[in-house]
């Protein structure tokens, strides 16, 4: 008979995950959806679970909230919302008991505002038990809809989920996605990840999309951002963050924080190497006129 | 001494291929339980502090004087952990 403290599988590791964040979001009354992971329904993941994180969509005005707890429990912050992707939706943290997890501020692909776009998939979430805690989640319609718009990130060769959650679903939860698409104003996203993309060719985020679910170069993704940025300040914001230093991602490269001057080598590096990757193009295009 | 022991609301726990997981929340660790040690988790969750040991000894065939120091210990060390209260 014994009780002993040793290593976990990782995938019970990801269900207390769930737990925790859970747990501490009831403590200071913060409203979050646990999504994909161990929290999609069964029949959405008929092969199993195989991630690596745990992933919860927060109500946006109690992100700063969540944030706060979560420093103050253990969680060390990872990467940032701006730095952590292109589309500055996630930062991550990271825990010693429980790993990673991704806290969601909005999810990309969604264009209604993101208190509405929560409020929203709030208003029919359901309890399940993870750990013995309970934890909301999106309705099943939602959660497929998600899955398929996070597909809509990978190129197409990477895209089960769009075959479970779409592929094979019956024409009344086709239906059930297509309106939320609707209400949820997704549309480009969504054909980026099940076809028909170029319907959307003349709608903003067109080439954003484009460029995430078919491939291209960062200097290509980049001016497909600024682009998609709804607004003329936000548009401003992706081209003034954009000659920064990822201080982030150079953190984890080096395994440690990065010194000023490896930060201003850095600075340079980037424009370097977006002028490298402009240079083939233009070569390329010389060579068909 | 409390005569019936619970399930703190600040404890997580799930049980796969026969280990018990369980753990403080939000901060952990995660504690694992395998063989015996599940039996008297599982009983050490409901019924009579005082007779955890007979019924762990009634589903294991064992005469209960023969294990009842150990299980009643193992229960105190849950306690003591803050996983059971």
């Amino acid at each position: 008979m014994n009780g002993s403290q040793v290593d976990v599988p990782l995938a019970v590791r990801l269900r207390f995950g769930h737990a925790a964040v859970q747990y501490l979001a009831d403590q200071v009354g913060v409203d979050l959806l646990h999504i994909k992971g161990v929290a999609v329904d069964p029949s959405l993941r008929p092969g199993g679970y195989s991630g690596s994180d745990v992933d919860v969509l927060v109500r946006p005005a109690h992100v700063s909230a969540l944030d706060r707890a979560m420093r103050e429990n253990g969680w060390r912050l990872y990467s940032t919302f701006e730095y952590g992707s292109p589309f500055g939706h996630a930062q991550t943290y990271q825990h010693d008991a429980w790993g990673y997890i991704d806290i969601h501020r909005f999810f990309p692909g969604i264009r209604v505002p993101p208190e509405s776009a929560f409020e929203r998939l709030w208003a029919d979430a359901r309890g399940i038990e993870i750990a013995g805690v309970t934890c909301q989640v999106p309705s099943v319609p939602a959660q497929a809809l998600l899955l398929v718009l996070n597909s809509a990130r990978s190129l197409s060769s990477n895209r089960a989920d769009v075959a479970v959650s779409w592929g094979a679903a019956s024409s009344e939860r086709r239906a059930e996605i297509k309106a939320l698409v609707d209400e949820l104003d997704a549309p480009v996203a969504f054909a980026a990840a099940v076809g028909g993309l170029e319907r959307y060719r003349h709608e903003r985020d067109y080439q954003l999309w484009s460029v995430v679910s078919q491939g291209g170069s960062r200097t290509m993704e980049w001016r497909a951002r600024v682009r998609a940025a709804p607004t003329l300040s936000a548009k401003l914001r992706i081209i003034g963050r954009a000659p920064l230093v990822n201080v982030d991602h150079l953190a984890h490269r080096l395994g440690r924080r990065p010194t000023w001057s490896e930060i201003v080598v850095e600075f340079f590096r980037r424009p370097v190497v977006a002028v490298r990757e402009a240079l083939p193009r233009r070569r390329g295009t010389r060579r068909f006129r | 001494m409390s005569d019936h022991l619970h399930l703190p609301s600040s404890v997580g726990t799930l049980e796969m291929d026969g280990v018990a997981y369980v753990a403080p929340l939000p901060c952990g660790p995660i504690v694992v339980l395998e063989g015996s040690a599940v039996l008297v988790w599982n009983e050490a969750r409901s019924g009579q502090r005082a007779t955890v040991a007979d019924r762990v000894a009634a589903l294991t065939g064992v005469p209960p004087d023969a294990i009842r120091p150990q299980v009643d210990a193992f229960v105190a060390d849950l306690v003591a952990l803050g996983l059971l209260a």
